[in-house]
């Protein structure tokens, strides 16, 4: 997998090339700011970048706009945000264009080395990474929260591992349930929410975020 | 005044002489000149302004007390005030020209939205209506104004009186018994001369006029004065209130930039510290194996020893960094030392000094909390100042109550001098700081120093 890195503090900059090094990826660039990375993915052609957010000049949503942007100009490079905090309408903004090859995540996940590099080779293979945090925000802010209320807490919790970007296996292991358990429970969450049910991984999150934003 | 000997014995000469003098020289003073020609110059604007407003005003009340002309009586009454705000403007300039009284004057008229909101806020205008009051008030006053310069007319002419006499041969025409009239501001009953001696009886009543007339100006002055300063002035509770206003918006914006500061601070040191210490511990534990692994089989090799060590020391260095940061961060918000009172958060600061600061504290009553801080924050912001620019080799720090409910910080450094409250320097924080709580500073640092700073907050805030 080759990535780019774009973040300003240089301590956790060098530690993340580090560890991803040591897991075998090749880091192309690790960059401070928004421009460079613009500049370092025409450049490399990565995988997938991993995106500070909060860059400088201004340590607003640099990160975010680049990384906007690094989508439309390169759609095949999966795009890792990840931040101290999460907003939602940054999510909303990330997720404008759809979620296949697209993360996001606190900063603090990056303490877990395995699920983040999980998260990585998963956004970078053109999946889904959503903080657990982001879709609890996301389905906070929606408008239409009153139509998760026929949801029993199991088919959430279910839900809520789906639109983070897991697989039916991962979602049973994440319950310590049975993976039939688990498609029921999904099967459940599609026919009470009215979505017509898909195996496509994909298709599923997509409809989960579209659900989510609505 | 210049008596020696007999001085002590003889006192009387001491207190009259300098009122003789006074009172002979009234009338050649520039400024009894100058309120003599007030007096007269400001008659005509005073009555044409005054007559002017008036009208306007009871044509605009008349009118309104019709349904049909409400609209137009309204506008009439807005014309008029208007009127009377330039007229005060223009009273203003001339107070400040001959009177040496120079008032700042009210602010803009209020401005409103749409047609409606721009008549109520004319309408509202409080300047405004205290100019009405003025330019009708100063209708009797600059009548009286003008008698008061008669009293310089009368007496001059009465001077001359000897003059005319001897040069234009004004005599009593002869059988008509009529004499040389002589004037005088107060009706007196027709006065009249019939000789050449009796003209410079006119001449002493004339000099004994113009020695009075400075008197009859200054008090009519002295009452348009205090009519100037009460209605043309800048109304004491409307500056306040905007004084409030002004230092209230500097507060709330002194204090969303201290939490964006600490925000920031914390997102860019301390937590950035916190997550490269989880991170660099978890990439440890995956070099030393699942827990047990030790029992079973040596799996750690020496090379992934060497980089355990490596990411231990990493995590530890980034720990103490953080910790640190945070110490700072904390000390920044709130010195503990200032739980023991100011002297003892100020004697810290001093030989926390890289220059030498002497303190001297006295403060009996203790400040409210803000106040200490806000004395703190001044006395570590000056002594930063010292210490970063002016290059000198000590300083004194004195904070005491110096009059009743003030406390007073000053320092006083031997260094190059120079500095001034300029936009966006660290004095003009501090000014910032100081004023929501009715607090001053003055900086007093001429080139070549030294540079005395003192801030004067109240006890309580």
């Amino acid at each position: 997998m080759r990535v780019v890195i774009a973040e300003d503090a240089a301590v956790l900059r060098e530690l993340l090339a580090q560890m991803l090094a040591e897991r075998g990826h090749e880091v192309c660039a690790a960059v401070g700011d928004a421009d460079a990375l613009r500049a370092a993915v025409a450049e490399h052609r990565p995988d997938v970048t991993v995106v500070d957010i909060r860059m400088p000049p201004t340590h607003t949503d640099e990160g975010l706009r680049a990384a906007i942007d690094v989508r439309r100009a390169h759609p095949g490079t999966g795009v890792l945000l990840f931040s101290q905090y999460v907003e939602t309408t940054y999510a909303t903004r990330l997720l404008a264009d759809g979620s296949a090859g697209v993360g996001y995540l606190l900063k603090d996940r990056v303490a877990n080395v395995a699920e983040f590099t999980d998260a990585l080779e998963r956004v970078a293979a053109g999946g889904t990474a959503l903080d657990p945090e982001v879709v609890t925000q996301l389905a906070g802010a929606s408008r239409r929260a009153a139509e998760l209320a026929p949801l029993t807490g199991r088919e959430r919790e279910v839900l809520t591992l789906m639109a983070e970007g897991r697989s039916n296996a991962a979602i049973a292991r994440a319950l310590v349930v049975s993976a039939g358990t688990v498609e029921k429970h999904v099967a459940a969450v599609f026919d009470k929410l009215g979505l017509p049910v898909s195996h496509d991984h994909n298709r599923r999150v997509l409809a989960v975020i579209r659900y989510l934003r609505a | 005044m210049h008596d020696t000997s007999g001085a002590a014995t003889r006192p009387s000469p001491v207190l009259v002489r300098p009122l003789v003098r006074t009172l002979l020289r009234a009338p050649l003073t520039r400024r009894a000149l100058r309120e003599a020609a007030y007096c007269l110059l400001a008659f005509p604007i005073g009555l044409a302004g005054g007559v002017v407003v008036a009208v306007l005003l009871a044509l605009g009340a008349g009118l309104t007390v019709s349904l049909v002309g409400a609209v137009v009586g309204v506008l009439v009454l807005v014309a008029g005030v208007r009127l009377a705000r330039t007229l005060g403007a223009g009273h203003r300039r001339l107070a400040s020209w001959l009177l040496g009284e120079h008032l700042p004057g009210p602010g803009p008229p209020p401005a409103g939205r749409g047609l409606l909101g721009r008549l109520d806020a004319r309408l509202r205008d409080g300047a405004g209506w205290r100019a009405v009051s003025y330019v009708l008030v100063k209708l009797p006053v600059s009548a009286l104004g003008v008698y008061a310069v008669l009293w310089w007319l009368t007496g001059l002419v009465n001077v001359t009186a000897p003059l005319r006499w001897a040069v234009f041969g004004q005599r009593p025409d002869s059988g008509e018994g009529g004499g040389m009239p002589v004037l005088t501001p107060v009706p007196a009953g027709g006065l009249e001369v019939d000789t050449f001696a009796g003209t410079f009886a006119a001449l002493a009543l004339g000099l004994a006029l113009l020695l009075l007339a400075p008197w009859s100006t200054r008090l009519v002055v002295a009452a348009d004065r205090w009519l100037l300063r009460a209605l043309l002035g800048r109304d004491r509770l409307a500056d306040r209130v905007r004084d409030l206003e002004e230092t209230r918006a500097l507060a709330v914006d002194d204090s969303v930039a201290l939490l964006r500061r600490v925000e920031r601070d914390l997102h860019d040191g301390a937590q950035v510290r916190l997550v490269a210490v989880a991170m660099s511990l978890d990439m440890a534990k995956e070099r030393l194996g699942p827990p047990g692994a030790e029992d079973a089989a040596p799996a750690v090799g020496p090379a992934d020893l060497a980089r355990v060590r490596q990411l231990v020391d990493g995590a530890h260095r980034n720990a103490t960094e953080a910790l640190t940061e945070l110490r700072d961060l904390a000390r920044g918000l709130h010195p503990p030392a200032l739980d023991d009172g100011l002297p003892d958060a100020l004697a810290t600061l001093a030989a926390r000094s890289s220059v030498p600061v002497r303190l001297t504290a006295d403060v009996p009553r203790r400040p409210t909390p803000a106040i200490e801080t806000i004395a703190y924050f001044c006395a570590a912001e000056l002594l930063t100042n010292v210490i970063k620019h002016s290059g000198a080799t000590r300083a004194d720090l004195t904070v005491e109550e110096c009059r009743d409910g003030v406390l007073r910080l000053r320092i006083v450094d031997d260094g190059r001098g120079g500095a001034t409250i300029g936009a966006g320097s660290g004095l003009a924080g501090l000014v910032q700081r100081v004023r929501p709580v009715d607090g001053r500073l003055t900086v007093h640092s001429p080139a070549g120093g030294p540079t005395t700073a003192v801030v004067e907050l109240p006890l309580h805030a």
